[in-house]
């Protein structure tokens, strides 16, 4: 007991050695352009934005820690390169939304040695939901209504907005990219050709 | 008696993630002030080798170990990398992943930085490695401004601060335009010479490496030293073809004219050769052969004409640029980076668009067509296949081309069938993408193109990092496309060996002009053109000037009788 | 270097420009704590003064500063339209009292603590968002991980922030790749002509390989890191943190008042909270 108690304490914290720190940065960097440039259009005012997907990727292959610091980063370098502003209780709820997305190796989702199936993906998708929920239907909010002292009706109004659309991408986009990642990875070894 | 600085005794490693161990029995020393090249195929074990040298193995990757590995006296794997790293310094092959700073002086900074260095001091010794590598008057310039060779320059400074014994260059030429490969070969040169520091370059272009004396060569293959040599023993053997490397082709064609070379002959440079032996044989072979005649041409696909293109307010990118391109052709366009060629082909692409002048593809001006439209008339195959490829299984792969176009179910299984029989993937039509070669991905990547039937192929640097084995195996393939199915085949490259073996025609840029447009052997053969578009010189031109025959007719003949074989 | 990316990489030189890192962090941290702290319009107003005199001096050249600009006080308006939609006599609750100005039905009504609270908080928002477009315009990516580190951050997290900034090029570079040769394999990208279910799934093909060629950097990057003794200490010098100049010790005094005040401030807060939020001056 004790011993598996260490080991997710270790897979909650992450091995932080350069690759991680790698990792990390280039998933902030990814995030902030897919949050920037890499919008799906809804309609001619709104877009989702794909970003959410690097998510779980970081966290499948260094954990949730740098998964929820590759949210937080990734937001302020979308605000900083796009030109938004600073936005710190944005970021909170997405690093808050990053490391509830990037629990994959938790229930043991691999994506780098192709390990994700459909009872993984389902997990996913509740973890993920319930995550960005916590990021940015609480965490967000509070820090916004604390600190800019907003109406909170209309501040749940945006945290709705951004939870359903962040959460629809991450969940919709999210699992076949997944999926397919995972496929890639999977080293099968017995293949043989067919006529 | 020379101080060993490398020492390798019975020494094996194998991958955690491995079943087979990748170096097998390693004895190798290498003593103080030599320059040696390991030389070897992909997957020979020769950059693993370079790994367990300067420290990454095992430091930042895990597996079994046994025997001695001995770097400046300390066993690697009872040290940790920084200590390895003050007696070994590692210019590693990819120059982008490589320069992490955001400025050429905090690139170089890097360890200085990670030293904790005070700023003062940091400032005088960037100062001074950069003026050893020439990168002094860029020290504020951006990653994203410099070509290949002046990141590497960048890299070479970084690792030279803490006077470290050993320089270890992995596939240093990998990168770079033949110019600015000879560049960094002069380079490596003058350090080892000048800084006195033992050199070790790990390569599998061994023409390009000789341009400058190599002391001794490692040749391995399947993880093993084949052969541990000088480059003349080397040269003389008919080994280097047996492991997967490219002779020299100034070699191959003197061995080809029947020329058996003498036991204490120099053979590493062509121009310690002595010709007054060689020059009749050469010339025997070369007279009695008749030339091949140009293939007639077939009706043209795409007309470029007096077209201009420039980025925002720089200087043109493309300068009234004229050229076509008709059917069942093998073209090669070169030129050094930034001279125009991948704008040439992002022109024909339609991805951008002339500013002044026009594109005709098929007789009809492309104004109005879409990238998409464009697409199906003119295919692009990226360099890198991982930037292309997104299904997970081979077929899906292939077909995906035409499920995005709206063809029918029916139609996609037909032609997506047929071409990967074309391609040589039939049998394999059901694996995942995942599991396949680099030289395997490429062929899918050309099959995703190949079945939208388009007229022409463009082939943006098609063996860029590939050895000779894997570069034949693609070309190979290429080639076959093109004389069996009559397809229009563009390579963007600037490998010489690639024009010279596997296009008809080159068309050559320099500053965004179009410098030249002719046949590969007299393109090749014309001085001018190959210093203003950063080529080099092939050595069989120096060989036909030796023997006093016209290089242009020689290149013609040496084209031929390859292409016989 | 892309147009679209706000962030400077090259340093300028202005008065702003050529302060170091650390100073640019801790002024730009002074504006926006103080910012948040208070929400007295004597405050905020000079504040924003401020900063719009801080981005002037800049003379950014970047033309979308402008658009941004226009979007970003568009939609503060819209934001404030919909608090005011909602509940119209908010600011009763945040200034007390509520001096109606003009009536539209019962229940619309405008006041004076609305307006001047909207007021408060549109200069509010635009001080925030102006201090951090100075900010980002005057910083490089490099000075900001030095300036970060200055500030007590551990090394490897300011690491992760400029190879982060290193690489955004690059991936840009893919990214556009990658669709442009989805493009040429028949991908639709109009969205006029594309539903939303199809724009869904032409996604997952752009990111799988923008995925998994980004990824495939962090080996190679982090080798080169290692194999130049990143990690070995713990403490690291910064080749882009210049000495302290004549700026920054001007600004020094400065960031160090504005702490003063902010700490001022927040204990008035605590120690003698008024009965509303937001002062209003026209109280009866």
């Amino acid at each position: 007991m004790e011993n598996k108690k260490k080991s997710i304490g270790a897979l909650l914290l992450g091995k932080w050695d350069t690759k991680t720190i790698v990792g990390i940065a280039i998933g902030a960097a990814l995030f902030g352009v897919l949050m920037d440039f890499g919008g799906i259009k809804v309609t001619t005012n709104t877009s989702l934005t794909s970003a959410y997907v690097v998510l779980p990727i970081v966290g499948a292959l260094f954990g949730p820690l740098p998964a929820a610091l590759t949210g937080l980063l990734g937001n302020t370098i979308a605000d900083l390169i796009g030109g938004w502003g600073f936005w710190f209780d944005w970021s909170f709820g997405n690093a808050v939304a990053g490391f509830f997305i990037g629990l994959l190796p938790i229930y043991g989702a691999k994506i780098g040695e192709g390990v994700f199936n459909v009872k993984h993906a389902i997990i996913y998708a509740i973890v993920t939901v319930l995550g960005v929920g916590i990021g940015f239907g609480l965490v967000t909010p509070l820090l916004t209504v604390l600190f800019y002292s907003s109406e909170l009706t209309v501040t749940w109004i945006q945290a709705e907005a951004a939870i359903i659309s962040d959460a629809s991408v991450a969940v919709v986009v999210g699992i076949p990219v997944l999926f397919a990642l995972a496929r890639r990875n999977a080293r099968k070894t017995n293949l043989s050709k067919e006529d | 008696m020379k101080k060993p600085v490398i020492e390798l005794k019975d020494f094996s490693f194998r991958y955690k993630s491995q079943k087979e161990f990748t170096l097998h029995d390693i004895n190798l020393t290498i003593y103080s002030g030599e320059k040696v090249l390991i030389l070897g195929p992909s997957g020979s074990g020769k950059s693993t080798l370079g790994s367990c040298i300067n420290g990454l193995i095992p430091f930042s990757y895990d597996g079994e170990m046994s025997g001695s590995c001995k770097v400046s006296g300390i066993e690697t794997r009872e040290a940790n990398i920084f200590t390895i790293s003050n007696h070994v310094g590692t210019v590693l092959q990819d120059s982008d992943a490589q320069f992490v700073g955001l400025s050429v002086g905090e690139d170089i900074a890097f360890s200085l930085e990670n030293d904790a260095v005070s700023r003062p001091e940091m400032l005088k010794k960037v100062d001074a490695v950069a003026k050893i590598v020439g990168m002094d008057a860029f020290l504020d310039a951006l990653p994203y401004s410099l070509s290949g060779g002046q990141k590497q320059k960048v890299a070479l400074a970084g690792i030279m601060h803490n006077d470290v014994e050993t320089l270890l260059f992995d596939e240093p030429l990998a990168a770079l335009d033949p110019a600015m490969g000879m560049a960094a070969i002069d380079l490596i040169d003058q350090v080892h010479k000048q800084h006195n520091k033992t050199v070790l370059i790990i390569e599998h272009r061994f023409e390009d490496v000789l341009y400058r004396h190599v002391d001794r060569i490692i040749l391995m293959n399947d993880g093993r030293i084949q052969l541990d040599t000088t480059p003349d023993e080397l040269l003389r053997s008919d080994i280097l073809k047996r492991n997967g490397i490219r002779e020299p082709l100034y070699i191959s064609a003197l061995k080809n004219a029947g020329i058996r070379f003498g036991e204490n002959e120099h053979l590493d440079s062509i121009d310690e050769l002595d010709f007054d032996q060689y020059r009749d044989a050469v010339t025997r072979a070369f007279q009695n052969v008749a030339l091949s005649q140009p293939k007639p041409k077939g009706e043209k696909i795409i007309e470029v004409s007096h077209v201009s293109f420039g980025y925002g307010h720089e200087r043109l990118a493309l300068n009234d640029v004229s050229f076509d391109i008709s059917r069942g052709e093998k073209i090669s366009i070169i030129g050094k980076n930034g001279a125009g060629k991948s704008t040439a082909a992002k022109l024909i692409c339609g991805i951008i668009r002339p500013q002044k002048g026009e594109v005709r593809i098929n007789g009809k001006d492309y104004k109005a067509l879409s990238i998409r439209e464009i697409g199906r008339m003119v295919g692009y195959v990226m360099q890198n296949p991982n930037q292309m490829l997104v299904k997970d299984i081979i077929k899906d792969e292939v077909g995906l081309a035409m499920a995005l176009n709206g063809f029918d179910e029916a139609v996609i299984k037909e032609r997506t069938e047929k071409v990967l029989r074309m391609c040589g993937l039939y049998s394999m039509r059901n694996w995942p993408v995942g599991v396949l070669s680099y030289g395997q991905k490429k062929r899918i990547t050309i099959a995703s193109i190949l079945v939208l039937q388009p007229d022409v192929i463009i082939l943006d640097e098609p063996t860029a990092g590939q050895d000779y084995k894997r570069y034949t195996e693609i070309m190979h393939f290429i080639d076959q496309l093109n004389r069996e199915y009559n397809i229009t085949i563009v390579f963007i490259t600037h490998d010489m060996h690639l024009a010279i073996e596997y296009t008809d025609r080159s068309i050559v840029f320099a500053d965004g002009e179009c410098i030249a447009d002719d046949a590969v052997f007299k393109v090749l053969s014309n001085d001018e053109i190959i210093s203003r578009a950063n080529l080099k010189q092939t050595s069989l031109v120096t060989l036909a000037h030796r023997c006093g025959i016209d290089p242009e007719h020689y290149i013609h003949y040496f084209i031929d009788s390859e292409r016989g074989e | 270097m892309d147009q679209r990316l706000f962030i400077n990489l090259s340093p300028g030189n202005t008065y702003l420009d050529k302060l170091t890192g650390k100073t640019k962090v801790r002024l730009f941290f002074a504006f926006i704590i103080l910012l948040i702290a208070t929400w007295d319009m004597r405050i905020i107003f000079p504040t924003l003064l401020v900063s719009v005199f801080g981005l002037y001096s800049l003379k950014s050249k970047l033309k979308s500063v402008r658009a941004i600009t226009v979007f970003v006080i568009l939609t503060n308006l819209f934001n404030l339209f919909l608090i005011w939609v909602i509940n119209p006599d908010y600011g009763a609750t945040i200034c007390g009292g509520s001096t109606v100005l003009f009536q539209i039905t019962s229940f619309y009504v405008v006041t004076g603590e609305t307006i001047w609270y909207f007021l408060v908080r549109f200069c509010k928002m635009m001080a925030t968002f102006v201090a951090a477009m100075t900010f980002i315009q005057c910083i490089t990516p490099s000075e900001l991980a030095a300036g970060l580190y200055a500030n007590k951050i551990p090394y490897k997290v300011c690491m992760i922030v400029s190879i982060a900034f290193r690489y955004i090029p690059d991936i840009m570079r893919d990214f556009t790749n990658i669709k442009i040769s989805m493009q040429a394999r028949g991908m639709e990208l109009d969205s006029k002509r594309t539903t939303l279910w199809q724009r869904l799934k032409q996604n997952v093909l752009i990111l799988v390989p923008l995925i998994i060629t980004s990824f495939d950097r962090v080996g190679n990057i982090a080798n080169a890191m290692d194999l130049r003794g990143f990690g070995k200490n713990k403490t690291r010098t910064y080749y882009s943190e210049h000495e302290d100049g004549k700026g920054d010790g001007q600004m020094k005094i400065l960031y160090t008042a504005l702490y003063l005040f902010i700490i001022v401030v927040i204990v008035l807060r605590i120690v003698k909270p008024g009965e509303f939020l937001v002062w209003y001056p026209f109280q009866n």
